[in-house]
């Protein structure tokens, strides 16, 4: 602007500031507000309130284990997974992957509509009518050939009512069903047969068990059924009256079960078996246990220097693992992850189960009653033999279903260049994903959430698969389309008449399953089950003995292909599973619990293997094996074995969607084609590989760059003589300079269990599902602008155990202070102190000045730096009693507010106070081993107020007198013999 | 000019012109009129001389946060027997004639399409209001809403600010407890 010389004001400056003042006002005064509509129902949906949640009782299909899961749905929509409570494998728990099934509801990337490839090789939408005729026509043309065989279903391991539709289809028009599991664990199925006659794979009772010796299984993450077995283990584990039980992890690079070991020993991969039977024959030649007198000549073979020598673990560790697992009786051995993916693994398992067997434990920890229904998939060899049918071109019509094999096999099967080969690939996936690209039809599938069916985990467990709502896009259910392709067939028209509709066919299935215990009142059965989510029952205990013919139980040396200096472990991720997570926001952006990584791939490698190749955090490194080579960033980590390196399995797609496509690696694409001997499962780990450095380097994104507490006392523990000597009563009040705060009916607080908590996450993402939080993307992590309320802070601290090293992970978010250092720096008043403890944040009155969050003593608020974008559908997930927030404005955790005011409306309507369990964060809920317990303080009788006031338990950083409303109990040590 | 004087003059014009569309710009906070609904639906016909219950329509109000509006099957049920008589009618000024506005009604049924109608009372997103709460105290809709059985068009009777919603839980909280949580920001804002 021009300066007037005599200081007035010239004309056009006053006309310039007028236009602005007027622009603010009309801004901030708000002439017009903008329209909203009221959209009636035409004709209202039955049972729906809006402003009411309705609950549908469902199983999850996310992994083999069949979790129940309640899905909470608001106005037609599903917004939140959670547990449920009555189903028998997961008790009202989830995982990660559980809670973000929605976001596979919601993907953006899901194919809208059936899409034919045209004589152009274009691919073309087109109607469900025309579809099923096309694949109808197809199919009667194969079947005039007059050859059977030549139309292969290829889907997961499908039980109950569509496993049986399936198979009656393939009978019906001359196909084969292949059940192809990723993780179908072979070697474990072919050792039972072969140590105990059953040719099946148990469950088993790790709460019943005082030690717990696992030799690779990865038990909280991939192995059989996490969920369970981190319940089952949180119970094993839990300090009570005196003692607690002990768990030892063997495996050459600690998983996230791993870190959670009492004692995790490194062992050289491929060897896990000679250390098994070491220990067995201590045990046996030492006469700890009076079983086993039998096996002493074959055990003889493996005395304690030769096994220490070959497998790389001291003898006093052998010696001590032999002590205990005979005197803590039941104990349990439990064998997987590296120890049953190598070409030895059937024996190794057969040496697991020895050594179960010389303690006594089978029948007591060990249960062939509940046989897990991942048994009944379809071996290895058999896929093999597809491959080669299909490069042989004796496939014609391959249909593939809810499997991804293009991507889960690695390319030395040769499956991607044989599935060219077949003229007419039918894909069924809701997604896009690398095998789907390969077929001319694509029939999308709907998701879990949107259809019928039912899942039988295991004998006793019937899981019914209810929608909560309508399809988001064109989809329909396969079990439908196999109807209505079949009532094309001219001479099939009649087969499935009885049943227009797979929802029909899965009712009759039912109905003649359970005629016996439904008895003539079907319907109220049925209603009851769906209520339930599944129906339950009780199965007869299995005894089981010794096979006669076990005598001569050779263990061969794991064979190792490749001429590097390092063993490769590909290792299956609780995030990813065998990658079908990929395509999640959520669990992209869910930080690893060992690295913190995020949205990539990485090599995990000791770091002095890392200082010898000369690499850091961050650094480039090429992996070669004989079949290939992949590119990846460093992560040094104490927990891999200096001549072991490992990669995650699930990144890598070259398809699947826009968060899964181009990010990371994919270990399995180089591995060889290398099989368990006797079991014939896939080996992967089976090759020796070469690094080499490339002198790239980028960030590292992560979200701790830190692995020390640097001697602030956040996560700490106990040791379990301490324990047993007794804690003196701890009292948390600090003396201040005001009075302090009072609380009139509530005072709502948390208590968590640091020696509960396994890292795994799945508190994380339901705080994302519960709360609007949004994803942000690699970049925006690599800037510390992550989203996420909760976090799970994981240390490594220096131990003098054999390791090294000691895990701690501790579930940071707003402690809720009741001296809260944010409070009294925010000029607006946006964030203060709420009479029942809660510290409020008022979304509408932030400023965004942020001087909250820097004075925040545990790092735990947010700062929304952009408008976040939910692509739509992903927005339809949005709960609609969280506002969404906006750019500049400051968010945390407020203990799901929403959730206590949800339980306070209810309690008034019943004249009462809120009860203990009434409000369950959604954390809390999530968590499978009942770390974070939710309460009221002010309730003496509250769970929550009992534990916070636990001997074990300190406040994080109590010095500086917030007052915070959680209480974390110290994790406890095995420090003895 | 000097820079200071400017500098000055910019926040106090705005406030001045702020303040001036605060006191004199009624027509978008309380109008007597309300807007122009895609049907001339007269909740003095149906409220008023009626005597229909705001709860036959508004039927979740006592058991949901929201109150709920009439699905078009329970317009079409009187309407499918009642269409109307065929006259003018004086709807707030404007001439309408009832037999046909009620066969709008018919037309949107016949279609199967809702009918959009616009908000008059609305809330921001970061309020969560609870009408079931209010209701189950003993509160009247008209203490909100107004004499809406008087109104041809419902149009807005108080400006639902904060400051509407603080003096009425000031006035009605039991005591100080109630008081407290009815003041707090939690309450209402999450």
């Amino acid at each position: 602007m021009s300066q007037d010389k005599k200081g007035g004001i010239k004309r056009r400056d006053f006309l310039k500031i007028i236009g602005v003042a007027g622009g603010t006002a009309a801004v901030t005064g708000g002439c017009s507000e903008p329209v909203e509509q009221l959209i009636p129902y035409v004709i209202p949906p039955e049972g729906i309130i809006p402003g009411v949640p309705n609950w549908y009782a469902s199983t999850c299909r996310e992994c083999p284990a069949g979790c129940g899961i309640l899905v909470k749905n608001r106005e037609g929509r599903a917004i939140k997974i959670e547990g449920n409570p009555n189903h028998p494998v997961n008790k009202g728990a989830s995982c990660a992957q559980g809670q973000a099934i929605l976001q596979g509801l919601y993907n953006p990337d899901r194919t809208r509509s059936p899409l034919l490839t045209n004589d152009l090789g274009r691919r073309q939408p087109t109607g469900w009518e025309n579809a099923q005729k096309v694949l109808a026509a197809k199919i009667d043309e194969v079947r005039k050939k007059g050859q059977n065989g030549r139309i292969v279903f290829l889907s997961d391991n499908v039980t109950g009512a569509f496993g049986a539709l399936i198979d009656d289809w393939m009978e019906a028009i001359g196909g084969v069903h292949i059940s192809y599991e990723t993780y179908a664990y072979e070697p474990l199925k072919e050792a039972n047969k072969r140590t105990f006659g059953i040719d099946k794979i148990p469950t088993y009772n790790i709460d019943k068990a005082k030690y717990l010796l696992s030799f690779g299984a990865d038990f909280m993450e991939t192995w059989l059924s996490p969920t369970l077995y981190t319940k089952q283990f949180s119970e094993m584990h839990s300090f009570r009256d005196g003692s607690m039980g002990k768990f030892v992890q063997v495996e050459p690079r600690a998983s996230m079960t791993g870190v959670n070991a009492d004692e995790w020993v490194s062992i050289i991969p491929g060897t896990e078996g000679i250390l098994a039977l070491g220990i067995a024959n201590i045990i046996v030649s030492e006469g700890f246990s009076q079983k086993g007198a039998e096996l002493s000549s074959v055990l003889r073979d493996y005395p304690i220097d030769k096994v220490s020598e070959a497998t790389g673990v001291p003898t006093d560790t052998i010696r001590q693992i032999a002590q205990d697992f005979s005197s803590m009786q039941p104990s349990l051995a439990i064998g997987g992850g590296t120890a049953m993916t190598g070409t030895n693994a059937t024996e190794t398992q057969v040496a697991v189960n020895i050594l179960n067997y010389v303690s006594g434990n089978i029948g007591e920890t060990i249960d062939f009653a509940h046989t897990l229904s991942i048994s009944d998939a379809s071996p290895f060899s058999e896929m093999l033999s597809l491959i080669d049918s299909m490069a042989n071109g004796g496939v014609d019509i391959l249909m593939i279903y809810n499997v991804n094999p293009v991507f889960t096999l690695p390319k030395s099967t040769g499956f991607e260049d044989a599935i060219s080969k077949v003229p007419f690939v039918v894909s069924f996936s809701s997604f896009m994903d690398e095998t789907t690209e390969k077929a001319k039809l694509i029939m999308p599938d709907n998701t879990t959430l949107e259809s019928w069916g039912d899942f039988i985990p295991g004998p006793g467990i019937h899981g019914l698969i209810q929608p909560s709502m309508t399809p988001v896009f064109n989809t329909k259910s396969t079990g439908d389309v196999i109807l209505g392709v079949t009532a094309n067939i001219e001479d099939l028209k009649e087969r499935y008449k009885e049943t227009a509709t797979f929802y029909d066919y899965l009712r009759e299935s039912w109905k003649t399953a359970y005629s016996s215990v439904a008895g003539l009142g079907f319907d109220s059965f049925w209603n009851k089950a769906l209520e339930n989510g599944g129906y339950y029952s009780d199965v007869p205990p299995v005894q089981v003995s010794l096979s006669a013919g076990l005598s001569g139980a050779a263990l061969p040396e794991a064979a190792f292909s490749g001429d590097g200096d390092y063993f490769f472990v590909a290792y299956p991720s609780y995030k990813y599973y065998d990658g079908r997570g990929a395509n999640k926001p959520w669990l992209q952006e869910l930080p690893d619990a060992l690295s913190t990584g995020v949205w990539d791939s990485w090599v995990e490698i000791h770091p002095d293997t890392a200082s010898n190749l000369g690499v850091k955090l961050g650094d480039y490194v090429v992996i070669e094996s004989p079949r290939g080579s992949i590119e990846t960033q460093v992560y040094p980590y104490p927990g891999t074995r200096p001549d072991t390196v490992a990669v995650m399995i699930g990144q890598g797609h070259t398809s699947y969607g826009r968060y899964a496509k181009d990010r990371g690696v994919n270990p399995v694409s180089i591995l060889p084609l290398a099989t368990d001997k006797l079991s014939g499962g896939f080996a992967w780990l089976s090759s020796k590989v070469k690094l080499t450095k490339t002198g790239k380097h980028a960030q590292f994104v992560q979200t701790q760059y830190t692995t020390h507490q640097h001697d602030r006392g956040i996560a700490q523990e106990v040791t379990l003589t301490e324990m047993q000597k007794g804690l003196p009563p701890v009292d948390h009040e600090l003396p201040g300079f005001y009075p302090p705060k009072e609380y009139a009916r509530y005072r709502w607080g948390m208590a968590i269990d640091l020696q509960k908590c396994t890292g795994c996450g799945a508190c994380v993402t339901a705080c994302y599902a519960e709360n609007n939080i949004p994803f942000v993307g690699k970049e925006l992590v690599a800037k510390r602008r992550d989203m996420a309320w909760i976090k799970i802070e994981r240390y490594f601290e220096k131990s003098d155990n054999k390791a090294g090293f000691e895990t701690r992970f501790l579930p940071m978010m707003c402690q809720q202070c009741g001296n809260a250092p944010c409070e009294p720096v925010c000029p607006v008043y946006a964030t203060y102190h709420n009479p029942e403890g809660l510290n409020g944040m008022i979304y509408n009155r932030c400023v965004g000045t942020r001087y909250c969050s820097n004075n925040c003593s545990y790092s735990v608020r947010k700062f929304n730096w952009f408008q976040y974008k939910f692509p739509e559908p992903l927005n339809w997930q949005l709960n609609p009693d969280v506002t969404v927030r906006s750019m500049g404005v400051m968010e945390k955790c407020t203990f799901c507010v929403q959730r206590i005011n949800f339980a306070k409306d209810q309690a008034k309507d019943k004249g009462r106070d809120v009860l203990d369990g009434e409000v369950q964060v959604a954390c809390a809920q999530a968590c499978g081993s009942d770390a974070i317990v939710f309460g009221n303080l002010k309730d003496p009788e509250s769970k929550a107020s009992k534990l916070s006031k636990d001997n074990r338990g300190y406040k994080v950083l109590h010095s500086l007198n917030t007052q915070s409303s959680i209480t974390y109990l110290k994790k406890v040590k095995w420090d003895k013999a | 000019m000097s820079r200071r004087i400017k500098l000055f003059l910019v926040p106090v014009l705005s406030i001045f012109v702020f303040v001036g569309f605060y006191f004199f710009d009624n027509n978008a906070e309380s109008s007597d009129k309300g807007p122009v609904q895609p049907i001339r639906f007269s909740h003095k016909i149906h409220a008023g001389e009626d005597q229909i219950p705001c709860q036959y329509c508004h039927s979740f109000v006592d058991v949901s946060p929201n109150p709920g509006i009439p699905s078009m099957q329970k317009c079409m049920g009187c309407h499918t027997h009642i269409s109307g008589r065929d006259v003018d009618y004086d709807f707030g000024g404007t001439i309408i004639n009832i037999q046909s506005e009620i066969a709008k009604v018919r037309e949107f049924w016949a279609k199967k399409e809702p009918i959009p109608w616009i908000k008059v009372n609305s809330m921001p997103g970061y309020v969560h209001f609870n009408h079931k709460r209010h209701i189950k105290r003993g509160f009247d809709c008209a203490v909100c809403h107004g004499d809406v059985a008087s109104m041809d068009q419902v149009h807005k009777v108080n400006r639902m600010n904060m400051g509407f919603c603080i003096t009425c839980h000031t006035e009605n909280a039991k005591d100080h407890e109630e008081l407290t949580h009815l003041k707090d920001c939690l309450t209402c804002h999450y």
